[in-house]
C-alpha cells in the first residue's frame, strides 16, 4: 500500500511551446511538510495546479491519496485544502458566510465558523465584510478556507508573503498544527528561513525541473560551507567583516594570522542559508 | 448532479446579488416605475373621431354622421379651432362658408379649408379630405351607387381597442428580464475577475452543478421580478399558467443570453455594454406591439418575438394555449439552445 501523500512522476506541463513543468518526479509522505522552492516563473504554481486538479498534465501522472489527478480530480479536491497565492474570497460576503458557504459545499456536517475564525486569530470579526478587511486579515481567511474540510493534504501557495511578522507568525504556526494533526504540507514559498525552519524537506524547482530534493540540513550539508565571520577595528578605527571558510587545508592558518594581526570585536560561526545553496546549485537567486 | 451544492450556489448567489448595491437598487426601482409607468398610461382608446366645424349650422347629413362614431364640434373661429386641435381635443377641422348649401346647389365651386394638426399623419390627410367630398356628394343628392360591407379578419377590435399601457406590458416584462441577466453577467464576470471561480472550481463542485447554480439562480430572479411586474398590472386574470410558462421560458433565454454577456466581458462596464445591445435587439419585437405593422417578417428572427408574442397576445386577445403553443415551442427550443451556447462558451472560455 502506497504510503506516500503525493507521487509525481515525470510530470509535464506545456503552455503552447513553453515547457513550464519539464518531467519532475517526486513524493511527498503523509504527515509531511515539502517545501517548495524556485524562482518566479519556475514552474511551482503550474506544479501545484496540476496536483490540484486544476491543470491536466501533458505528461506524466500524479496520485494524491493514491487517487489519479487527470481521472479523479473531484475525489481529490474533495480532501484537499487549498491557500491560492491570490486573494480570492467573496469580498461582499463577511468571513464566517465565506467560511460557511465552502464548508457547504464541501458537505462539511456541523461545522463551526466561529472555532475556526479564533483558531486564525479572527474572532470579533466574524460578521465584518471581508472588503473591509487588512491584507494580513485576508491571508488568515485564506488559510482558514483552506482548512474547513479538514484537508488530508494542504496547498499553501505563498501564505505569508507581504504580511506583518505577527501575522506571517500565526499561519507558521498554524502550518505546524496541522501537520500534527497529521496532514501533509505542500508549501510553496519565497521565504528561506521559513522553508528551512517548517519543511521537513525542500524542493528547489529552477526553469521547470528540480535541481535539489532532500532535507534543509542534509543540503547544507552536500552543498553548504561552515563559515566564521569575525568583526575587527580596521585601520580608520571603523568597525570591518572578515569571512573564514571552515574545513580547508589553510584553515588553521587564517584563523592564528586573524587573531594575531586583527583586532577581533566578535566572532560567529555561520551556516549556510537555503538561499546560498540554491544560488550556488542554479548560478541565478529566487527572486 | 449533487443539487446540496446547487442549492447552495444558488443562495450565494442571490445573497451577492442584493448586497450589489447597484443592481439590487435598479432591480427594485425598476419595478416600481414600470409598474408605476404602466398605471400612468392612459387605460382606454378614445376611439371616436372628433371633427371640429366652423360654420353657422350644421350641413345636412352631418347629423347622421354623428350615430357612426363621428363626433361633430360647431366652433365659433379659426383660432379656436387652430387651439383645440393643438390641444388634440379634436382630430381634425373643416372650415366651411357661410353660404356651402346655396353655392353647391348654384353649381359653383367652393373652397373649404381642412385643418390638421403637425404631426398629423401625411397618409391620412387625404382620405379627410376624401371624406368631405363624399359628403358633398350625398348633401347635393349625388351618392355613388356603392354599397360597402366591412370585413374584418381576426377579432374586431372596434369598441374594444388595447389601451397603450397594456401595448407597452411586453416591452417592460422584456426590459426587467434583461436588467436581471445583466445582474446575472455581472456576478459571473466578477466571479472570474475575482478568482473566486478558481475556490469553487477546487471543491467538489463541477462543471454541471455552477452552470446549473448560475442558470437557476439567474432565471429564477427574472422569472420572479417579470411575475411580480404582470401580477401588478393585472396580467394574470387571463390564462395565468400560461403567461407564467412563458415568462419562465423568457427568463430562461435571457439566463443564455446572460451566459454569453458573460463570456464576453470582464468587467461591469462591458457587462453593461453588451447588455444594452442586447437589450435593444430583444426590445424589438415589443415595438411591433407598439406599433403594429411598422416591422415585416423578419422580426420572427429576433428570439424574444415569441415571448412578446404569446404575452400580447394571451393578455390583450384572451389567446389560449392551441393559438400560442407553437410559439412556446419555439420559446422552449430557442431557450435550450441560448442556453446550451451560452454554457458551450462560458466553459470554453473559463475552464
Amino acid at each position: 500500500m502506497d504510503t506516500n501523500a503525493i507521487n509525481a512522476e515525470e510530470l509535464t506541463y506545456r503552455y503552447g511551446d513553453l515547457t513550464a513543468v519539464d518531467h519532475i518526479s517526486f513524493h511527498v509522505a503523509q504527515g509531511e511538510i515539502l517545501g517548495f522552492l524556485g524562482p518566479n516563473g519556475a514552474g511551482k504554481t503550474t506544479t501545484v495546479m496540476m496536483l490540484t486538479g486544476q491543470l491536466r498534465p501533458k505528461e506524466g501522472r500524479a496520485t494524491l491519496l493514491g487517487l489519479d489527478v487527470a481521472r479523479q480530480s473531484k475525489k481529490i479536491q474533495a480532501q484537499i485544502g487549498i491557500c491560492f497565492e491570490r486573494t480570492n474570497l467573496y469580498e461582499q460576503m463577511n468571513a464566517k458566510e465565506n467560511l460557511e458557504l465552502f464548508a457547504q459545499l464541501f458537505g462539511v456536517r456541523s461545522f463551526d465558523a466561529s472555532a475556526l475564525l479564533a483558531r486564525v486569530g479572527l474572532a470579533g470579526r466574524e460578521r465584518d465584510r471581508v472588503a473591509t478587511y487588512s491584507k494580513g486579515m485576508r491571508q488568515r481567511l485564506m488559510v482558514a478556507r483552506a482548512l474547513v474540510n479538514r484537508p488530508s493534504i494542504l496547498f499553501l501557495d505563498e501564505p505569508t508573503e507581504g504580511l506583518d511578522p505577527v501575522s506571517a507568525e500565526a499561519i507558521r504556526h498554524i502550518i505546524l498544527e496541522e501537520r500534527q494533526r497529521g496532514a501533509t504540507v505542500f508549501l510553496t514559498t519565497h521565504d528561506m528561513l521559513e522553508a528551512d525552519r517548517l519543511s521537513d524537506r525542500v524542493a528547489f524547482i529552477d526553469r521547470g525541473k528540480i535541481v535539489a530534493l532532500d532535507t534543509p540540513h542534509a543540503l547544507k550539508q552536500a552543498y553548504g560551507q561552515r563559515r566564521v565571520m569575525a568583526q575587527v577595528v580596521g585601520a580608520d578605527g571603523r568597525l570591518e567583516e572578515r569571512e573564514i571558510v571552515l574545513d580547508t587545508p589553510d584553515t588553521p592558518d587564517t584563523v592564528r594570522q586573524l587573531f594575531s594581526q586583527e583586532r577581533v570585536v566578535t566572532v560567529h560561526s555561520e551556516e549556510a542559508s537555503l538561499e546560498d545553496i540554491f544560488i550556488q546549485i542554479t548560478g541565478r537567486g529566487l527572486v | 448532479m449533487n443539487w446540496r451544492i446547487v442549492w447552495t450556489l444558488v443562495r450565494k448567489d442571490l445573497k451577492l446579488f442584493f448586497r450589489n448595491r447597484f443592481f439590487a437598487f435598479v432591480s427594485v426601482l425598476g419595478l416600481f416605475a414600470y409598474i408605476g409607468i404602466y398605471y400612468l398610461l392612459p387605460g382606454s382608446v378614445e376611439e371616436a373621431i372628433k371633427i371640429g366645424l366652423i360654420a353657422d349650422e350644421l350641413p345636412p347629413i352631418f347629423d347622421e354622421l354623428q350615430e357612426e362614431g363621428l363626433d361633430l364640434v360647431l366652433l365659433d373661429s379659426e383660432a379656436e379651432l387652430e387651439q383645440r386641435l393643438l390641444d388634440g381635443d379634436i382630430t381634425v377641422g373643416y372650415g366651411l362658408p357661410d353660404d356651402l348649401m346655396a353655392g353647391l346647389l348654384s353649381g359653383s365651386k367652393q373652397q373649404i379649408k381642412v385643418y390638421f394638426s403637425y404631426d398629423f399623419p401625411e397618409e391620412l390627410k387625404d382620405a379627410y379630405i376624401i371624406l368631405f367630398r363624399e359628403l358633398v356628394f350625398m348633401m347635393t343628392g349625388q351618392e355613388l351607387n356603392v354599397q360597402a360591407e366591412e370585413v374584418v379578419l381576426g377579432q374586431d377590435m372596434a369598441g374594444a381597442q388595447i389601451p397603450p399601457r397594456r401595448r407597452m406590458l411586453p416591452l417592460m416584462a422584456v426590459f426587467v428580464l434583461m436588467i436581471e441577466t445583466m445582474g446575472l453577467s455581472s456576478l459571473i464576470s466578477a466571479e472570474v475577475e475575482e478568482g473566486t471561480l478558481t475556490a469553487l472550481f477546487t471543491t467538489p463542485m463541477g462543471a454541471r452543478e455552477l452552470f446549473v447554480g448560475k442558470g437557476a439562480a439567474g432565471a429564477g430572479m427574472a422569472f420572479v421580478q417579470a411575475a411580480l411586474l404582470i401580477v401588478a398590472t393585472g396580467g394574470l386574470r387571463r390564462e395565468p399558467v400560461l403567461i407564467l410558462a412563458a415568462l419562465l421560458l423568457g427568463a430562461l433565454l435571457v439566463t443564455g443570453v446572460g451566459f454569453l454577456m458573460a463570456s464576453g466581458s470582464r468587467d461591469l462596464m462591458s457587462v453593461m455594454g453588451w447588455g444594452i445591445l442586447a437589450v435593444v435587439v430583444l426590445a424589438l419585437p415589443s415595438f411591433s406591439v407598439l406599433f403594429p405593422g411598422l416591422f415585416t417578417g423578419w422580426i420572427k428572427a429576433i428570439p424574444s418575438y415569441y415571448l412578446v408574442d404569446t404575452v400580447h397576445k394571451v393578455i390583450n386577445f384572451g389567446a389560449g394555449w392551441r393559438e400560442v403553443g407553437a410559439n412556446l415551442l419555439a420559446l422552449l427550443g430557442l431557450s435550450l439552445a441560448f442556453l446550451g451556447l451560452g454554457v458551450a462558451t462560458l466553459q470554453r472560455r473559463y475552464r
